[in-house]
């Protein structure tokens, strides 16, 4: 294990195929003891590691359209690991993993700042305001490979670290050098009914996500496949997460052009 | 010892210098921080030995198989079974947060008797006594017709025993909550002679023509549609969705084609109409597996031209006919019809016309297609001995006018029954009424009447394992173990081609005391005692449902589910059972039938300008279940936010009637009135509002009771004239300024 | 009855109506201290915060009470270093003055934090690149400097001094203040940069992010130049306020002058690298992200160019070419006005490099999110006014913080009656109170609207 290759795992959503139905939020919200509130109506307050945003083309009826897009963290790898959030967190409480490209989040390390929350582009970081409660009876359902969260921390998706955690340990156990692809997948990307989410190493050639995205590492890792994007490319956050859509304005609405003469 | 200031002060601040150079305030803060990870309020999940136990989801029609992840004794994790050919893995938003409807504020903990309008906790034999004598009774004086059960199928065993059940005692009165499988079932029984559910072969469909179906909103089996809508995308398969409404399916559709509400059926007749005109049919098929297809033609070449459709539909003519093109020229063709998740059953009529576009193509039991899937045959019954009494109740009509002279076709009609049973106020139309696996108070259109309607009858029982709306009206509540501690088969998953029986099992112990409403029914018969004692001879339900499995018992046990792979679609020559041994596009039948036309909404156009029209989406569910707090919570603050719910109105429309975006409104229709909030949504044609379903509840915790509202309160049901289902989409509507 | 405690040759008011003053902002200040533990005990959702608004209202005043507080380092660098020995008729209050902004600061932080007990991990699991673990250890550490600074004033108090031991020190602190002065400049220059460099780094948020010279972005410099440049203005201005109030000259026009001099141009090359700064972000920073700068200023109820034109050219540019002139330095008018103009642009500053950060949608698809302070963030918000007022209160009363004092104002032969003085006193303090809350509040104001 000692000379194991560094992963990166990442992910691409077809947009063409995500119904919106919501089912990788719940997923997400089972899998990592995600709290809930009566009101959780102020999207502002709620946490919710994986949302499902709706875009509009901003067209009148009948040509209007809309897109549902998924947003799990995009555990950005920035330059050499600094993403937005990691560099500025003054506790080291998260924390860029160079073996795997993933972003974590210590949560009995965080105080509860909130500067990586500022730092974020993509709204990814959700901060405990409330103490988090389970009625009665319903504290039965938590996983116990995922720690719950108390009030005043910042908490994100993990890319259900846990999983891999797990992963590792069976492979171990069976005497296996590495784990398999289907071995670690994140609670979204199994419980998704269209298959729209594809995860896996992005080192890997033989791994879908690769396929699929045909990362350029040379260019941070810009895609290289058709109709593929990220979201706010041009801010140089190199995320991990790439999205797929045949639709031009879906495309456009993932990154800022105000500024920006198109080529044509 | 006399100390003066200067000691004092040395003394202090030694002191305090001593104690800051001592370990003691870097331990007490280092335990503070150490407290801060451990407040006693926060749980703290045990670890344990992790299981998975493959069994069924039961919360909607769809019949998912799941994997229920447990540690120790806890259901942790809900996920979809891995090879189940329904979901193969996935599982819908629902279905993932099942274990909250086990481990939720929302059950019924113990057997519960209404007394001077509270709910008390009863003894089982208590319960079970009262019931049982109240039935005794009722036979004794020759009334067991009036006892009446409303379930959310008819098939497997549970709704099977129930049906039995009352038939043995005397009564026809088992009433299936409706949906478009009350529509399907008639088309497919009218024109191809079969008693069959309607099954898609939407894998390999390659060009899905569907009349507002939300085949991405929870229509069908939900996992199911979305694993064909990726299929499609990944092999360029064609879905047009035709809906007033930019709905997700429609979002996703290749083609999203505007109409005015109610006329679905035009347009499908319209598209007929072009294809007929261009000869694009399956010669083989019309020649030599249908009849009255020339009589049929006539009639739709003189009344559906696209000119005429096209402003009745609002559909552009050439929009038509390149739909007709398109669709008859595909490989693999289907229509499919019935609005949003389907939970209306629509006019039959305008099943019959898309299924009419389905028979031209050619696609009945082809690759792609619509295949009928007959009933599940596992169950078999051993003969019913029926005694005096049983014999004269079962002959007496039934109480929602089901059978009757007026609507002969139709086999369960809950949407008649308020309205039967409000006309009259002596006659005792329905004395007992068991309610299972259904929230009718909640989830039939007209709520007003329905409640009237409950009040009326003496004793409702509702084996609800939740407090959900219908529990709430009941007198008893014998709540059912969840299906998370309870054995069940289901039998079918809605719109799937193949016939799959899943096993729902007991993956936890019991929770609470609460009883399998399989044997609630078993000793019910046992206490009654006689002829209805020998049709439910079990032990116990588990033992009936075992016998009932016979060979298959083992597989489902093992694998969680049992499918025919084998299964085929008969060859057209022995697919109909009708008189000609053909499709019919017309027949005796068919013709006594009211002529289609659209359904017009309820409400007086000029009092009421707009139209409110329903929709559905994944997020909000509407049928028994109501969301749990997951789900809830996924739902977007453009639907709903603090308690009041959002209408989608298009901007050209709110801002005739001076409405801002985020502004309060009234919203009347002739049914009731409600306030709400606007929301500009340029994807809703002008003229309409539309109002998510799933939403209103006064049941359940406080995550979903009082949040936004019903719209069943602002709807009421308006009878097809060709069967007596409700046919109502939409009705009138006003919105005003707040 | 404490008149054994008031430093020779200077009057102050009776004790009860002294008693009275500190006794209004004592309940301001348990306002502030109740808000403070509802946040502590039921956590911050007491506050208006939320998702998109990770740092609100707080962190504003933090920096914004840290640029003000700039006037103590600025001014003991320019008196110690420098070596203009005319400031130190001003550096007590100075000192003063920042010593209230910084401890405030401290304290709003300990409220601002999620989890207030495990504040040290800032210290204890410090992150060296993030631009707070260095706001942390310079502030705390200049913190302890002004402690230093301020302990001498107060062991002048005339009874303190007259313990030899204490006598001693004070003479021995002042001799080696040179070394306290500059090791404050130092660590003032880095966490006002470092305050700076909170926005400048956020590469995913291009309205705060600016390009950067070895590893400070711009913002960087500008804060400390901007603090050093404001924080005089901000000195001058309290003692102005606490002149009027106290309806007598307290410091001498030449000395006011000379600060404000320095200041203004200070001011004007703050501004010229602002506006480069400005330019160069409009221009070539972010359209390089896709954005115009209209994006920044449109399309939201609040954030319209005139935020920048007011922070850039009125509060910028006027002040600066005011106080840059000798006129406009000597004309009481033009004065009072460009010290508060500084006070109000740099506040101002600080806000949009907080609010306006978060306030702007960066992905295309979101809308702007706008925000408005809940009362306990209000509250929390004065309190640190409140107590400032208490420690001005108290320390103007006990210790000799004007040496010009005494003679710019000589005591009334003992003839004349004593009440009229007394009187006026009374008066003068009672409105001190208020009228220092009310320019506390009035600086933050503009910006929290």
């Amino acid at each position: 294990m000692k000379h194991e290759k560094a992963k990166k795992f990442g992910m691409v959503i077809d947009l063409d195929k995500c119904t919106g139905c919501g089912s990788c939020m719940v997923a997400c919200m089972a899998e990592n003891n995600v709290p809930f509130r009566e009101d959780e109506t102020d999207k502002l307050l709620s946490v919710a590691w994986m949302r499902v945003y709706k875009l509009t083309n901003g067209k009148p009826f009948p040509d209007a359209d809309i897109c549902y897009l998924p947003r799990p963290c995009q555990h950005c790898e920035g330059h050499h690991g600094h993403s937005p959030c990691v560099s500025v967190c003054p506790a080291t409480a998260t924390d860029y993993d160079t073996r795997t490209g993933i972003v974590s989040q210590i949560y009995a390390r965080c105080f509860g700042c909130r500067y990586c929350m500022a730092a974020c582009p993509y709204h990814v970081r959700l901060f405990n305001w409330y103490d988090p409660v389970w009625p009665d009876g319903m504290e039965q359902s938590l996983n116990p490979d995922v720690s719950v969260r108390m009030r005043g921390v910042v908490e994100k998706c993990s890319f259900c670290i846990q999983r891999y955690q797990m992963a590792k340990d069976r492979a171990y156990m069976e005497g296996r050098e590495d784990i398999e692809e289907e071995d670690y997948q994140t609670a979204c990307t199994q419980a998704c009914p269209a298959d729209a989410i594809t995860f896996g190493d992005l080192n890997n050639p033989h791994h879908k996500v690769h396929q699929l995205a045909r990362p350029d590492h040379r260019n941070g890792g810009k895609p290289r496949a058709k109709n593929l994007f990220r979201l706010l490319e041009r801010l140089g956050t190199n995320p991990k997460v790439y999205y797929k859509s045949s639709r031009e304005w879906v495309r456009n609405l993932g990154d800022n052009h105000d500024a920006i003469q198109e080529k044509a | 010892m006399k100390i003066d200031r200067r000691s004092f002060l040395s003394f202090t601040i030694g002191g305090a210098a001593g104690t800051a150079l001592s370990p003691l305030p870097w331990k007490l803060t280092d335990d503070m921080a150490i407290w801060t990870q451990m407040w006693p309020w926060t749980p703290v999940p045990e670890k344990g030995e992790v299981t998975y136990v493959k069994s069924a989801c039961t919360l909607c029609p769809g019949g998912c198989g799941i994997s229920v992840r447990k540690v120790d004794d806890r259901i942790v994790k809900i996920e979809g079974l891995k090879g189940h050919p329904v979901n193969d893995g996935s599982l819908c938003i629902l279905g993932l947060a099942g274990a909250q409807l086990l481990y939720g504020p929302r059950r019924v903990k113990a057997p519960m008797k209404k007394i001077n309008g509270k709910f008390r906790e009863v003894s089982w034999e208590q319960a079970l006594d009262e019931i049982s004598k109240t039935l005794a009774d009722l036979r004794s004086k020759g009334e067991p017709h009036t006892v009446a059960c409303i379930a959310d199928s008819d098939r497997g065993t549970v709704p099977e025993l129930l049906n039995r059940f009352l038939r043995v005692y005397g009564s026809r009165n088992f009433i299936r909550t409706p949906s478009i499988q009350d529509s399907y079932e008639l088309t497919l029984n009218l024109m191809q002679g079969v008693r069959a559910m309607a099954g898609f072969d939407v894998n390999n469909a390659d060009y899905v023509l569907s009349f507002g179906s939300g085949i991405l909103d929870g229509w069908g089996s939900p996992v199911h549609m979305f694993k064909a809508h990726s299929l499609w995308r990944e092999h360029g398969g064609k879905l047009i969705q035709i809906e007033p409404r930019l709905s997700s399916t429609a979002a996703k559709s290749d083609s999203w084609i505007p109409i005015n509400p109610g006329t679905e059926g035009t347009l499908a007749l319209g598209i007929a109409h072009v294809m007929i005109k261009e000869s694009l049919y399956d010669n083989d098929f019309i020649d030599n597996y249908s009849t009255g297809f020339h009589e049929w033609k006539r009639h739709i070449i003189d009344g559906y031209n696209p000119e005429i459709v096209g402003k009745v539909t609002g559909v552009a003519p050439s929009t038509i006919v390149g739909l007709a093109s398109s669709f008859a020229r595909a490989r693999k063709p289907l229509a499919v019809c019935g609005r949003g998740k389907g939970l209306t059953p629509g006019s039959l009529k305008e099943f019959m016309a898309v299924h009419t576009l389905n028979a031209m193509v050619g696609n009945i039991g082809k690759e792609g297609g619509i295949w009928a899937v007959p009933e599940p045959e596992y169950i078999e019954w051993p003969e019913l001995e029926m005694d005096q009494t049983a014999s004269i109740g079962t002959q007496q009509h039934r109480a929602d006018g089901a059978g009757s002279s007026l609507y002969p076709q139709a086999r369960y009609l809950l949407n008649r029954l308020p309205e039967t049973m409000n006309a009259s106020s002596t006659y005792k139309l329905i004395q007992v009424l068991f309610v299972a696996g259904a929230n009718p108070v909640y989830s039939m259109p007209g709520s007003a009447d329905i409640k009237e309607a409950f009040e009326k009858i003496p004793l409702v029982v509702s084996f609800s394992s939740y407090m959900d709306e219908t529990a709430q009206m009941a007198d008893l509540i014998l709540p059912n173990h969840t299906f998370l501690e309870r054995y069940e088969d289901v039998p079918a998953a809605a719109g799937y081609n193949r016939p799959v029986i899943n096993l729902a099992r007991p993956v936890v112990e019991p929770r609470f005391n609460t009883m399998h409403t399989g044997d609630v029914i078993i000793r019910l018969a046992r206490a009654l005692g006689g002829t209805i004692a020998k049709a439910l001879p079990w032990e116990s339900y588990e033992a009936c449902l075992e016998e009932m499995m016979g060979d298959r018992w083992d597989t489902l046990v093992e694998e969680g589910y049992w499918t025919n792979t084998d299964f085929a679609a008969p060859q057209w020559s022995e697919a109909f059972e009708t008189a000609s041994g053909k499709f019919e596009f017309v027949n005796k039948e068919i013709s006594s039938l009211a002529r289609y036309s659209p359904v017009k909404p309820e409400g007086d156009e000029a009092a009421y300008p707009l139209i409110l029209i329903p929709f559905d989406t994944m997020r909000l569910w509407n049928g028994y279940i109501g969301d749990p707090q997951f789900v809830i919570k996924s739902v977007p603050d453009t639907v709903l936010k603090k308690n009041d719910v959002l209408v989608e109105v298009n901007p050209a429309t709110a801002k005739s009637i001076g409405l801002r975006d985020g502004a309060y409104a009234v919203l009347s229709t002739p049914k009731g009135k409600a306030r709400v909030k606007v929301h500009f949504y340029e994807g809703v044609m002008p003229g309409l509002v539309a109002l998510p379903r799933g939403l209103g509840h006064s049941a359940y915790e406080n995550n979903l009771a009082g949040k936004g509202i019903n719209f069943n309160e602002l709807v009421g049901p308006f009878d097809d004239a060709a069967t007596g289902h409700d046919a109502a989409w939409g009705i009138r509507a006003k919105l005003a300024k707040a | 009855m404490d008149t054994a405690l008031i430093p020779k040759g200077v009057k102050r008011c009776p004790l009860p109506q002294f008693l009275a003053g500190l006794g209004a902002a004592h309940v301001v200040l348990l306002w502030g201290v109740f808000a403070m533990l509802l946040c502590w005990l039921k956590g911050l959702n007491q506050t208006n915060m939320n998702n998109a608004y990770g740092f609100a209202m707080w962190i504003w005043a933090d920096r914004a009470v840290i640029a003000l507080g700039g006037g103590a380092f600025f001014t003991g660098f320019l008196r110690y270093i420098v070596g203009k020995d005319k400031l130190k008729y001003i550096i007590n209050y100075a000192v003063l003055i920042g010593f209230i902004c910084y401890s405030s600061a401290l304290l709003i932080l300990a409220i601002d934090i999620g989890q207030p007990l495990r504040g040290w991990f800032i210290f204890w699991h410090a992150n060296v690149h993030s631009m707070l673990t260095e706001v942390a250890f310079c502030l705390t550490a200049y913190f302890f400097v002004l402690c230093v600074e301020y302990l001498p004033l107060v062991l002048e108090n005339r009874q303190i001094d007259k313990v030899p031991f204490f006598h001693n020190l004070t003479h021995n602190m002042h001799e080696i203040m040179a070394v306290f002065a500059a090791t404050g400049a130092f660590l003032s220059f880095f966490h006002q940069g470092s305050l700076g460099g909170v926005a400048g780094v956020l590469f995913g948020r291009p309205f705060g992010f600016r390009e950067h010279i070895l590893i400070w972005p711009f913002t960087f410099f500008l804060f400390t130049w901007s603090a050093a440049a404001c924080g005089p203005c901000f000195t001058i201005l309290i003692t102005k306020i606490t002149e009027a109030i106290a309806r007598k000259k307290l410091v001498k026009d030449d000395v006011i002058e000379l600060l404000a001099k320095i200041s203004g141009w200070m001011m004007l090359t703050y501004i010229i690298a602002k506006t480069i700064d400005t330019i160069y972000w409009a221009v070539v920073t972010a359209p390089s992200k896709g954005l115009a700068l209209s994006h920044f200023y449109t399309n939201n109820a609040l954030y319209g160019y005139w935020i920048l034109i007011l922070e850039v050219v009125i509060c910028g540019w006027v002040p600066a070419l005011i106080l840059i002139t000798d006129k406009g330095r000597k004309n009481q008018f033009t004065l009072w006005l460009a010290v508060i103009l500084a006070v109000i642009g740099v506040s101002l500053n600080r806000w949009v490099m907080v609010l306006q950060v978060l306030a702007v949608p960066v992905m295309p698809f979101i809308k702007w999110v706008l925000y408005f302070p809940s009362w306990q963030e209000v509250a929390t918000t004065i309190l640190p006014v409140a107590y400032g007022v208490i420690l001005i209160m108290i320390s103007y009363r006990y210790l000799p913080i004007f040496p010009q004092e005494a003679e710019l104002n000589p005591l009334e032969p003992p003839a004349l009656p004593e009440d009229e003085p007394e009187a006026g006193e009374e008066a003068a303090q009672e409105a001190e109170v208020q009228e220092d809350q009310k320019t506390g509040e009035g600086d933050l104001q503009p910006a929290e609207a």
